[in-house]
């Protein structure tokens, strides 16, 4: 599915861009912005595999809660994507399961 | 170790409230809150690096919010206020056990205000795991702080006015919403709600600004109508939608299908009682407030002395409610550490009281409305998965059910469901509900997830830099001894 941009340019001015590293992609992510919200702009919207069912998840509750959005930032796995400021150059993974990680 | 005469644990309306009234009676507050920036969820400040250059297109919240935050950075010589600061544990010696930047550190109370607030309550049904799916607090702290839209095409399914909110907040950024679904039914219900109106007019201005932006952008409201399942390859691609009768069971012959890429959910919102549960507060369960709350008295001061609860997370009640139950909680303490004589402090608390009093007749009118109904607890089918941790699955959890002595917390031995990083909050709620309603059972046969600290994940690195850690020992990790 195509995605636009999904950034609101309307109320607010936003910061300086930069470019972060997503599974080896670089994409753009402005100051201010959590590494959830520039990954869902860029239309990235899986963020984890489960362990068990090795389901895609993305950003659920979006403030802290639910931990579905751990993602491996900066080589330090289970860092939550909907807390984390995104800062320059700064390296994700998306996290596999268990037995992917393993193979 | 660390002293405080009053802490404050969280930073939303409730908190900031108690923290200004405290505070202008001489009290030396601390405020101890897990954001980088102050005001809560509903309160919520953009992060550095953004510039606001139309207050407006945030919203009224945004604006309202600011001002409380003014009047908070006014009192700043008399409160202490620690941001990005977890709190993990609270332990019997009045200690409370603190993250932050990477390393731990006790801080012990004299009086203590738990103002932690509350989350969307999360509802399983098929399809709910798929990315897409987001809750509505979520969501609107994407639209409202990251200026970034869920999707191009978003249904919102829910029930009650925080649905009307975020559509407002969606179509005020330029989004594109498919339909607002919403469970209950208050055109039906608008002759009782008339009482809890009459008064409380403010309240029908911001709604019925919220439905005229709805109106006026074209987007169907449909009463009456839930989300049945959510579809796609990998993602969201596709929600199935359907009528419901008054306990919210689907009339299937109505089912439809609709083409959205996100879907935002709102069905209320359940109290974050962490905290006040560790501290063995009592609780108890009501449903229209969250689920288990803190019993509390007139002066907000739970069952354990000393330990006060306002706003959201302890009874979901909104904003302003949660603004005068700080104020009831500030004056209070205020008055036992004899800043405020106690003739005046029952007088100032009794005014917030009636204040309080006019706000709950309305907040009736909108939990009759929005209350969970039976037919919520029946989405799941047997393959969806309830705890999304653990990847546990409702059949999974109806095996171990054959044994009806079992309680919630047997769960967590028979499936590890509840056992993983969100420690229940994703599950626990849902799963009550569902045990309750399959049961036939009440809350109390039903039991709860007891946390435990650490209430949120710690790592073993932050708990290693610290100096002044209680020893772990006994219930609960307390009674704890200072390590100096």
């Amino acid at each position: 599915m195509s995605r636009g941009e999904s950034r609101v340019y309307h109320g607010v001015a936003r910061g300086r861009p930069f470019e972060i590293e997503v599974d080896g992609e670089k994409i753009v992510a402005y100051e201010g912005e959590t590494i959830g919200a520039a990954l869902l702009a860029a239309g990235r919207r899986t963020l984890r595999h489960t362990n068990k069912f090795e389901q895609p998840r993305g950003l659920y509750c979006g403030i802290g809660l639910c931990q579905e959005c751990r993602m491996t930032i900066n080589g330090i796995p289970n860092t939550q994507a909907c807390q984390t400021l995104a800062t320059p150059g700064c390296r994700i993974e998306t996290q596999k399961s268990f037995k992917k990680r393993e193979s | 170790m660390n002293q405080s005469d009053f802490v404050i644990i969280g930073g939303g309306p409730g908190g900031i409230s108690a923290a200004i009234k405290a505070a202008q009676a001489g009290v030396n507050v601390t405020l101890l809150d897990e954001n980088e920036r102050l005001g809560g969820q509903v309160f919520r400040q953009l992060e550095k690096g953004f510039e606001v250059t139309d207050p407006d297109a945030l919203g009224p919240d945004f604006k309202e919010g600011k001002e409380l935050l003014h009047q908070f950075n006014s009192m700043q010589d008399k409160i202490r206020y620690l941001n990005n600061t977890l709190v993990w544990g609270i332990f019997n010696d009045s200690s409370l056990a603190l993250a932050r930047y990477g390393t731990s550190s006790s801080l012990r109370f004299k009086h203590l205000l738990v103002a932690t607030g509350a989350y969307d309550r999360p509802v399983p049904f098929p399809g709910w795991t798929l990315p897409g799916v987001f809750t509505a607090g979520g969501a609107q702290k994407l639209v409202k702080s990251e200026r970034v839209l869920p999707g191009q095409n978003i249904l919102l399914a829910g029930t009650g006015p925080l649905q009307l909110v975020l559509a407002d907040q969606i179509l005020k950024a330029g989004g594109k919403i498919e339909a607002i679904l919403e469970a209950g039914n208050f055109t039906k219900n608008w002759l009782q709600g008339l009482k809890g109106i009459w008064g409380n007019w403010d309240f029908l201005v911001e709604g019925v600004r919220y439905l005229r932006s709805i109106l006026k952008a074209g987007v169907p409201l449909l009463q009456s109508h839930i989300l049945l399942e959510a579809r796609g390859d990998g993602q969201v691609e596709e929600a199935v939608i359907a009528k419901v009768d008054k306990n919210w069971r689907p009339r299937l012959s109505s089912a439809r299908s609709v083409k959205v890429d996100s879907i935002c959910l709102g069905y209320g919102l359940v109290s974050s009682t962490e905290l006040t549960m560790l501290a063995e507060c009592e609780h108890q369960y009501d449903l229209r407030q969250g689920g288990y709350i803190p019993l509390r008295k007139a002066n907000m001061e739970t069952s354990v002395p000393g330990i006060f609860a306002v706003g959201d997370g302890a009874g979901v009640a909104g904003k302003k409610v949660a603004i005068e139950e700080g104020c009831i909680a500030g004056i209070a303490v205020a008055s036992a550490l004899g800043y405020i004589s106690p003739a005046k402090a029952s007088q100032q608390i009794r005014s917030c009281h009636k204040r309080l009093s006019k706000i709950n007749r309305f907040r009736k009118v909108l939990d009759d409305i929005s209350l969970p109904r039976p037919g919520l607890c029946e989405l799941a089918t047997d393959d969806t998965v309830i705890c999304r941790c653990e990847d546990v699955t409702l059949k999974q959890l109806k095996a171990a059910l054959a044994d009806d002595t079992i309680q919630i917390k047997d769960f967590k031995r028979l499936t590890r469901m509840g056992m993983g990083p969100c420690e229940g909050r994703m599950c626990g709620p849902s799963a009550i509900e569902m045990m309750r309603h399959q049961l036939n059972a009440s809350a109390e046969d039903v039991g709860c997830l007891k946390p435990r600290p650490s209430i949120k994940p710690v790592a073993l690195g932050v708990l290693a830099a610290n100096n002044t850690m209680p020893v772990v020992s006994g219930r609960y990790g307390g009674p704890s001894t200072e390590n100096k």
